[in-house]
């Protein structure tokens, strides 16, 4: 039988056992050591995460295990590994798209406290709207892993040779299109098919329009979406018919590898340009930011990169993604051909802008609101009905009132289905 | 032990083995997908899955994409079945003929069958682009404008139905000409002797014989084209908007897009019972012909 001594001195040592562990948790002054499992998603970013693992693993110790899941199963194969607690991962790439639901569902560990201790990693060198972009109801549960607004890309050579600058709002970029058209080019491209949501919601925000209110009621149907949705359907008709089943990808691979004047696409697919596979108009790209509608706005997308909260070794996750995405690699990181990630010193580095000029477009001035991808669980679902009624008025089979109008009530019992 | 007991213990005992397989395989998936449609399981949703009883279909039925999709699928079906079939069969008669070179023309026939639905859906992406594509390209020979292939509903189910065929008439082929092997000779001597004609042979003696296969072929095709799913994702994903959506692809993106686990498996059982009439006409057709 136990006597009250031994009883006291087993809850004294328990007692400091216990304080001796919440001390070690979640701090970053513990040596993280031991081994992580990193989860990635194929892209360029991807790719220069893994040039890296070699020095970390010989500079720590800790030991790397990289999986690779394409984009399609990405986030259902992380949601289900988060549901079952299963701890499989340590360290998650992820698209700004899921960040609600995997904040909805608790998935991922607030990095806040990490942040603030760490100098290597410096906050501070983002702008704000870079700060916010992985934060969910104030807490930030993934570090921006790639920055890339959407731009323009313009053809040095044709607009040099028609007198063309870079348009500033809209009316001029349809006129430049309209102008390189009618010299036999193709006039512009945009992404009509698949992905053609991606374009509209931008058309929307720029016209002014929202996709929904505070209050989650729809407002596609509003005057401004429907000039930004036959906004679109005008830009169709400056735009190489290929551009009618696009997706970002080909309208990327068609810009550059065909005879056109003009694209509107994300800033990330700047590898490409200098992929020289991909791109035959070699030196004859430019970059310049977005024309501006009603509201100057910057349709912000990219990656983001997290710890599980079911993470078995959070301290070397952390310590692998200060190592990559710190302020010492940063130049690293990006020469090794990964998506640019808008870091200050980054962007507004004189080097690293002679050789990639689109860096400047990264510094997102503060009077353009930035916008995400909506943020609500229901996005998926929002989407594709947006395809399928934006689809039907680029067709002609419906004009946009209509569709429209349509789209709104759908929408309806969709955000209805939003968790409160 | 009565004489029954001897003959039947035996093989239950071997088939335990295919029973537990199909078990494991296939009912335990399937009446787990029954129960799963009965919640209300969200991959986005950490909470409790609840009992929400008939919802999910009650949903399913009242949504415009069901019955959109289940036409399309249909269109589909009807189209690509009566391209393939009479295509099948009338290559299954010239190679039946054993007429010269009809090995190498038979070996180059399968080939199709033989490449993986991905890579063929992404090669004829390629070959049916309206700006740079090869088949856009041959019609500018004889005056014809770029065709938005892809981008239109009409033109988007042809080209899915065009690659279907190319890759699954091989199939019909080989399943006819096995099943006009099987015929015997001697019917064919007869009705020559009789002096009946090649339509009156083909008619009274080759469709009605091969008629338990082609109701084979036709099932097999019915299930192929509601799960019919690479070729589609990869030549249109669908699009333009839903116009090439088909019913299976539109479960696909309930439960892998809009993560509606349980909306995705009352959609799969819809298309479980739209499938069972099929399987059951013919068993019942096999039963007849025996």
């Amino acid at each position: 039988m136990l006597n009250s001594k031994t009883i006291r001195r087993f809850a004294g040592l328990a007692s400091v056992s216990l304080l001796l562990a919440a001390c070690s948790s979640g701090g970053t002054d513990t040596e993280a050591s031991g081994e992580i499992n990193v989860f990635l998603i194929p892209s360029p970013s991807s790719t220069s995460i893994q040039s890296f693992i070699p020095d970390f693993e010989k500079e720590t110790g800790i030991k790397v295990n990289v999986s690779e899941t394409p984009y399609g199963e990405a986030h259902q194969k992380q949601l289900l590994s988060y549901q079952q607690k299963a701890g499989a991962y340590d360290v998650a790439q992820f698209d700004n798209t899921y960040l609600m639901p995997f904040c909805q569902a608790q998935a991922m560990l607030p990095l806040d406290g990490y942040l603030a201790d760490s100098s290597e990693y410096d906050i501070a060198d983002f702008g704000q709207s870079q700060q916010d972009y992985g934060k969910c109801n104030g807490e930030t549960l993934g570090l921006t892993l790639s920055t890339e607004p959407m731009i323009q890309w313009y053809r040095t050579d044709i607009y040099e040779k028609l007198g063309l600058k870079p348009a500033t709002t809209w009316d001029e970029y349809f006129n430049n299109a309209k102008k390189v058209q009618a010299d036999g080019h193709g006039g512009q491209i945009i992404g009509f098919g698949p992905n053609v949501s991606w374009w509209w919601m931008t058309m929307v925000w720029s016209f002014g329009g929202k996709l929904y209110d505070d209050a989650l009621n729809p407002t596609v149907n509003s005057k401004e979406a429907i000039a930004a949705t036959d906004f679109l359907k005008k830009l169709m008709t400056v735009s190489p018919k290929g551009a009618a089943t696009a997706n970002s990808d080909e309208v990327t691979s068609k810009f550059l590898g065909e005879d056109i004047g003009a694209m509107i696409n994300y800033s990330g697919y700047y590898g490409s340009v200098l992929d020289k596979t991909i791109n035959k108009n070699e030196g004859k790209i430019g970059t310049a930011p977005m024309p501006v509608g009603a509201v100057d706005i910057t349709h912000l997308a990219g990656w983001n990169i997290g710890v599980p909260k079911d993470a078995k070794n959070p301290d070397a996750a952390w310590k692998f993604l200060e190592y990559v995405l710190g302020k010492t690699n940063a130049k690293k990181y990006l020469e090794s051909g990964a998506a640019a990630i808008g870091r200050r010193s980054i962007t507004t580095d004189a080097d690293l802008l002679a050789k990639f000029p689109y860096l400047a477009q990264l510094e997102i001035p503060s009077s353009s609101r930035i916008e995400r991808y909506p943020q609500i669980a229901v996005w998926p679902e929002f989407e594709v009905a947006a395809i399928d009624a934006v689809t039907q008025v680029l067709n002609g089979k419906s004009d946009s009132t209509k569709a429209l109008n349509a789209l709104n009530e759908k929408l309806k019992p969709i955000l209805a289905k939003e968790p409160k | 032990m009565p004489k029954r007991m001897k003959l039947t213990r035996p093989i239950g005992q071997f088939t335990v083995g295919a029973w537990v397989l199909l078990a494991v395989t296939v009912l335990i998936p399937i009446f787990y997908g029954i129960y799963i449609s009965f919640l209300d399981i969200k991959l986005s949703s950490f909470l409790p899955p609840q009992f929400v009883g008939f919802d999910n279909y009650v949903a399913a039925f009242k949504a415009p994409e069901t019955w959109a999709t289940l036409k399309i699928t249909l269109i589909m079906m009807v189209v690509g079945m009566l391209v393939q079939i009479p295509l099948g069969m009338a290559l299954a008669l010239v190679l039946h003929r054993n007429l010269k070179g009809s090995k190498i023309f038979s070996s180059i026939l399968i080939t199709p069958m033989l490449l993986t639905p991905v890579a063929v859906g992404l090669t004829f992406r390629f070959m049916f682009d309206t700006d740079l594509g090869i088949i856009n390209w041959v019609l500018g020979f004889v005056g014809v404008e770029n065709i938005n292939w892809l981008g239109q509903q009409s033109t988007g189910i042809f080209a899915i139905i065009l690659v279907d065929s190319w890759q699954s008439v091989p199939f019909v082929m080989l399943l006819l000409v096995a099943a006009l092997g099987s015929i015997s000779p001697q019917l064919y001597e007869a009705a020559s002797i009789d002096g009946a004609t090649a339509r009156q042979t083909f008619l009274k003696i080759t469709l009605p014989l091969i008629t338990p296969t082609l109701l084979v072929v036709v099932m097999i095709k019915i299930m192929d084209f509601l799960k019919l799913f690479d070729t589609l994702f990869m030549l249109t994903r669908g699009g333009p908007g839903n116009e090439t959506t088909t019913l299976g692809l539109w479960t696909y993106k309930t439960g892998f897009v809009f993560l509606e686990f349980s909306r995705a498996a009352a959609l799969g059982v819809l298309i479980m019972i739209i499938t069972a009439p099929v399987y059951f006409l013919w068993r019942r057709s096999t039963k007849e012909n025996k």
